[in-house]
């Protein structure tokens, strides 16, 4: 293929593994915030310790965590089958990317919780914060720019699951790159799409880091 | 009746074997209006104590009363009510890091559900109130040790509280930040009429402010009443140990010294002067001197002003001579100067 011929491939491309990788971040991130203050708030020194559901949840994201996403993304395809009505392309890739991510996301997000300074959160029942209270106006405010570092890295680590989807039967710059490339032995394509999804993944990358400083008050 | 009544408490922490007592039957009476110091060494018990008054620590047994309402029988929205009635503040000042100082200051009249206007009005006010006029829009990280504590105590008279808990409030400033801090909470205490309860392991917090004290020591209430009675007269070993600062590294340098002066003949007894205020405006040392003829050496000193009068201990070391010595303690004795015998 001419470089011409390369790059007409890299809009159409670019723009699924955008799709899928804010898609699915946006969803994991549906699921995966409410589950990490869970797993922050019912932990033994949370705000609202529980002992059993914070072990249940903390087993099950480990769980899911510990599934290869290149397993995971075949085990799931009856599910995906079911919610999308097929399981191939780049909506269909979204579902494994999801169920893979938001566990991930939970950890990030507990992280980015366990953060913030106990004495704050002291502080505020002493001044008598409810525990929704606390979350909402002490713990997702005062974590915000830890969350969007968080959500920069969460992003990149998508956009390179979703590459793997594009493999097999997703859409985007992996599967450009799998086809055409590695396929067709075009080494030259192959190299496009891994500068291209460099860029993205920087451009991601920096604008989480941009946010979170913005975002952040404690720097002068 | 008392604002704050503390009785029986004690708290717990595991069980069995493990279990530690941070508190063992603790009895305690703060008057409203005051300013009640608890002071302890690390470790003693004291932030426990204060963090029980206001349910931040669940006592394992006795009972909290604030304002005529026993905190120990409330649990849930009737407790966060009742905190709110208790400001506190803290050594690591605590304010929300991502809010401004007037977002800060706000914080717990959101949590009350105040329309925005108005608390937004009555945090200025306070920010005003704690000099900090015109840094409404400040950042935490971006005010000083000193602002930060100023704030954080806005924020805790925001609920117009009846009272103010100070959890070694000011032991994260130096010096002249302290004094300024202290001088705010008793103005504080005076305008608004707020009982204040400070917390400490410093001296010199308790005497710049307090009225009362109590000496907590391992994990018991080692001895309370008037600041100058307690500091003048101290009468428990733990007590002692906290208003006499020097006793304790002095122990292993005395009995050097004391070693030392078995065998030197120039060296005799030591004795403990204690001024109570009226004397320590005259030259007494200077005087003994010259009146005696003999020299003494003053092996430690220190005096200081509790609520405006002088008090202090000196330690002197008389001549080895007896009779001389003898002359000097007889001369303290006649000018009706207490003094008593150092003993390791």
């Amino acid at each position: 293929m001419s470089f011409g011929q390369i790059l007409s491939l890299v809009p159409e491309a670019l723009w699924e593994s955008i799709y899928m990788t804010i898609g699915s971040t946006a969803l994991a991130y549906v699921i995966g915030l409410p589950l990490g203050f869970v797993l922050v708030v019912t932990a033994k020194d949370g705000i609202h310790p529980m002992r059993a559901l914070n072990m249940v949840l903390g087993a099950v994201v480990n769980f899911l965590r510990s599934i290869p996403f290149v397993i995971l993304l075949f085990f799931v395809t009856p599910l995906t089958r079911f919610i999308m009505g097929r399981a191939i392309g780049s909506e269909a890739a979204i579902v494994p990317l999801v169920i893979s991510a938001f566990p991930f996301v939970a950890r990030m997000v507990e992280q980015s919780a366990k953060e913030v300074d106990r004495g704050v959160v002291e502080a505020s029942q002493a001044m008598g914060a409810s525990n929704w209270q606390i979350i909402t106006k002490v713990l997702l405010p005062e974590a915000k720019p830890s969350l969007l570092n968080g959500a920069a890295v969460s992003a990149t680590t998508i956009l390179g699951y979703s590459a793997m989807a594009g493999c097999f039967g997703g859409g985007g710059l992996g599967s450009v790159a799998i086809n055409y490339g590695y396929q067709r032995y075009d080494f030259l394509v192959m190299f496009v799409m891994i500068i291209v999804n460099v860029v993205l993944v920087q451009a991601l990358q920096e604008s989480g880091t941009r946010g979170a400083r913005l975002a952040d008050k404690r720097i002068r | 009746m008392a604002m704050i009544e503390l009785s029986h408490l004690s708290k717990t922490y595991g069980s069995g074997e493990n279990a530690v007592h941070a508190l063992d039957d603790v009895s305690l009476e703060i008057e409203q209006g005051e300013i009640f110091g608890i002071i302890g060494l690390s470790g003693a018990g004291k932030s426990t104590l204060v963090r029980c008054i206001n349910l931040l620590e669940t006592p394992t047994s006795g009972t909290v009363t604030v304002d005529g309402k026993t905190m120990t029988s409330l649990n849930g929205k009737a407790l966060r009510e009742a905190r709110r009635n208790i400001g506190m503040i803290f050594q690591g000042f605590d304010l929300l890091m991502q809010r401004t100082a007037l977002e800060n200051v706000r914080f717990p009249l959101e949590l009350a559900h105040v329309p925005k206007a108005e608390a937004n009005e009555r945090a200025k006010e306070l920010l005003k109130t704690v000099g900090l006029e015109g840094r409404e829009g400040a950042y935490p990280a971006q005010l000083s040790g000193g602002m930060k504590q100023r704030v954080a105590i806005a924020r805790a008279l925001a609920s117009n509280p009846k009272v103010l808990l100070c959890d070694e409030a000011t032991s994260a400033l130096d010096p002249t930040t302290t004094e300024s801090i202290l001088e705010l909470l008793k103005e504080l205490n005076r305008t608004l009429g707020v009982t204040v309860v400070v917390i400490t392991h410093e001296m010199r917090v308790v005497e710049r402010i307090c009225s009362r004290v109590a000496i907590i020591a391992d994990s018991h209430i080692a001895e309370q009443g008037e600041v100058q009675e307690v500091f003048l007269h101290p009468q428990t070993e733990a007590a002692k140990k906290l208003v006499l600062p020097s006793r304790a590294g002095k122990l292993e340098g005395f009995a050097e010294a004391e070693a030392r002066d078995a065998a030197d003949p120039c060296r005799g007894e030591l004795i403990r002067l204690a001024f109570d205020g009226m004397t320590t405006d005259r030259p007494v040392i200077a005087d003994m001197i010259l009146s005696c003829g003999a020299p003494v050496s003053i092996v430690y000193a220190d005096t200081r002003s509790i609520e405006g009068k002088l008090y202090g201990h000196t330690v002197l070391q008389l001549p080895g001579d007896e009779a001389t010595a003898d002359k000097l303690k007889r001369w303290l004795r006649d000018q009706g100067i207490s003094y008593t015998k150092e003993v390791q």
